[in-house]
């Protein structure tokens, strides 16, 4: 239930007070650079990582680059 | 007069009577030198190890393993009493089974010294090989050789045999001309569990496959490389490097590579290696050490792989190996992948396990694993897929005969032969034989 209020609501940039949009972000990790798509600030530029990203297709990219 | 600087001392063997002699390793100049004298034999002098990166940069130190379950005592010391013995610093990161001493080739250079002939270990006997691995060493990796493992009819029921035992990964080492020639054969190895092929492959150019294989093959290879692709089978190109025969050609294998990535998830390079007898002790000019081969790879690439990109191993004696990882980029570009900042242990025992899960991770096939991309896919999906088919590796081994021998380097070893009789013996120690070819191991 907790997780579906969280969707439907917009992520507010909690230094520019901004609703934060899907926009492109450069990333980079180990020398490996890529484009993906974030939760960005128009503002600032921060972007929003959710758990789920994290510990899951991020966490993946990452292993996958680490050479162990 | 030559003024040298001892950089280590260690212990050797004397190239005629396999007597254990100190050894010392001077520089001079870029060149580290082992010298050694045995008190019948005399002086012996190998260059060791030359190039633009120092020996001591290259030096890593670890908290030595200790073997769980060795297979034999100390009573004479290393490299008398290999099984495993007590004293040996380094579990088995590959176990490699030598399933036949029968080959369709007949190579200037080959450490099984092969030939048509002789017994071979039935499948109740690879179980028990297997077994005793699973035992002494747990489920590590495993590389099945010969001789040529693909002239065994029942190849495919060998490998099951192990995937079944629990081995997760099963790589075949071949000279790829079965895998070529007959169609099927690339499918029935995936069906069987197969994960990787270890390719011997010398170069890009037909005189070198004459020259170090009495025929020409490089179509052959071609073909094998295509057939694995097509099933899904990864397959590391390795390069046996003679002077005067292929250091010519590092750049352009490792460019081959790159056009074949979908199948090619590196190249592993092992600079020749002297077993046994040979006409005279092999000069510095016959041998091409790690830095050598580092600084031909930058100068060959044209700085597209850069020397300070390789690095050295986690797993075995440092002086043993490079690698590095790259990521080729849509425009053509290789990134080097660094270092992950957790991933360096100075605990022997989980430097090998990681390198199992290393070359499991990295020699098996990516592309099929990359194929999955579907039309919702967002673009995490799309870096995961060109992960797995975009890595590159470059790797080298420096194998050690009677000559170079350190034994310091032997006991850090994680490369194992299974012996006919279940003994798990460095490889080195397995193959080395004395200037008159005489074995220490290997019956």
């Amino acid at each position: 239930m907790k997780e579906k209020v969280e969707q439907s609501l917009p992520w507010i940039c909690d230094k520019c007070k901004k609703e934060l949009a899907l926009n492109k972000v450069k990333v980079s990790y180990l020398g490996g650079n890529f484009e993906v798509e974030l939760m960005k600030c128009p503002e600032c530029g921060a972007v929003f990582i959710g758990e789920d990203l994290a510990l899951g297709k991020m966490l993946e990219v990452e292993k996958g680059l680490e050479d162990k | 007069m030559t003024v040298s600087k001892v950089f280590s001392k260690t212990e050797s063997l004397c190239p005629t009577c396999f007597k254990k002699i100190d050894a010392t390793i001077v520089v001079r100049g870029q060149s580290y030198i082992m010298k050694k004298t045995c008190p019948t034999h005399g002086d012996f002098e190998t260059t060791v190890w030359k190039g633009s990166i120092p020996m001591e940069n290259w030096k890593l130190t670890k908290e030595r393993a200790n073997i769980k379950k060795p297979l034999t005592q100390v009573q004479n010391g290393c490299p008398y009493d290999c099984g495993l013995c007590p004293q040996h610093r380094q579990h088995t990161c590959t176990a490699l089974i030598e399933i036949t001493q029968r080959c369709n080739l007949n190579c200037r250079f080959c450490f099984a010294d092969a030939k048509n002939g002789g017994k071979e270990p039935s499948l109740e006997e690879i179980g028990a090989l297997y077994k005793g691995v699973l035992d002494a060493s747990g489920a590590c990796n495993i590389q099945l050789s010969g001789g040529e493992p693909t002239l065994r009819d029942d190849l495919p029921q060998i490998i099951k045999l192990g995937k079944d035992l629990g081995f997760g990964f099963i790589q075949v080492n071949t000279n790829g001309i079965r895998l070529a020639q007959e169609e099927g054969f690339a499918e029935k190895l995936k069906l069987s569990g197969l994960d990787s092929i270890y390719l011997q492959f010398d170069g890009t150019d037909d005189l070198i496959y004459y020259e170090l294989r009495g025929a020409k093959l490089l179509d052959l290879k071609i073909k094998a490389i295509e057939n694995c692709e097509k099933v899904g089978i990864g397959v590391v190109l390795v390069p046996t490097l003679v002077p005067g025969v292929n250091i010519g050609n590092i750049g352009e294998i490792i460019e081959f590579a790159l056009r074949h990535i979908n199948a090619v998830s590196g190249v592993h390079f092992q600079p020749v290696s002297y077993f046994g007898r040979v006409p005279h002790p092999p000069r510095d000019e016959d041998r091409i050490t790690l830095p050598e081969l580092m600084d031909e790879i930058e100068k060959q690439t044209k700085g597209k792989i850069k020397a300070d990109s390789l690095r050295p191993p986690q797993c075995e004696n440092s002086f043993c190996s490079f690698h590095g990882r790259y990521l080729l980029q849509g425009n053509g570009e290789l990134s080097a992948l660094r270092t992950a900042p957790d991933c360096c242990s100075k605990k022997a025992e989980e430097c090998s396990k990681k390198a199992k899960i290393y070359v499991a991770k990295n020699w098996a096939a990516r592309r099929q694993a990359a194929q999955s991309e579907t039309a919702t896919a967002d673009s995490w999906d799309k870096i995961i897929n060109i992960i797995k088919s975009s890595t590159f590796n470059l790797s080298a081994m420096a194998f050690q005969d009677v000559w170079n021998l350190d034994l310091a380097r032997v006991m850090d070893c994680c490369i194992h032969v299974v012996s006919p009789e279940g003994k798990l013996i460095p490889f080195c120690l397995y193959n080395i034989t004395d200037a008159q070819g005489h074995a220490l191991y290997r019956k």
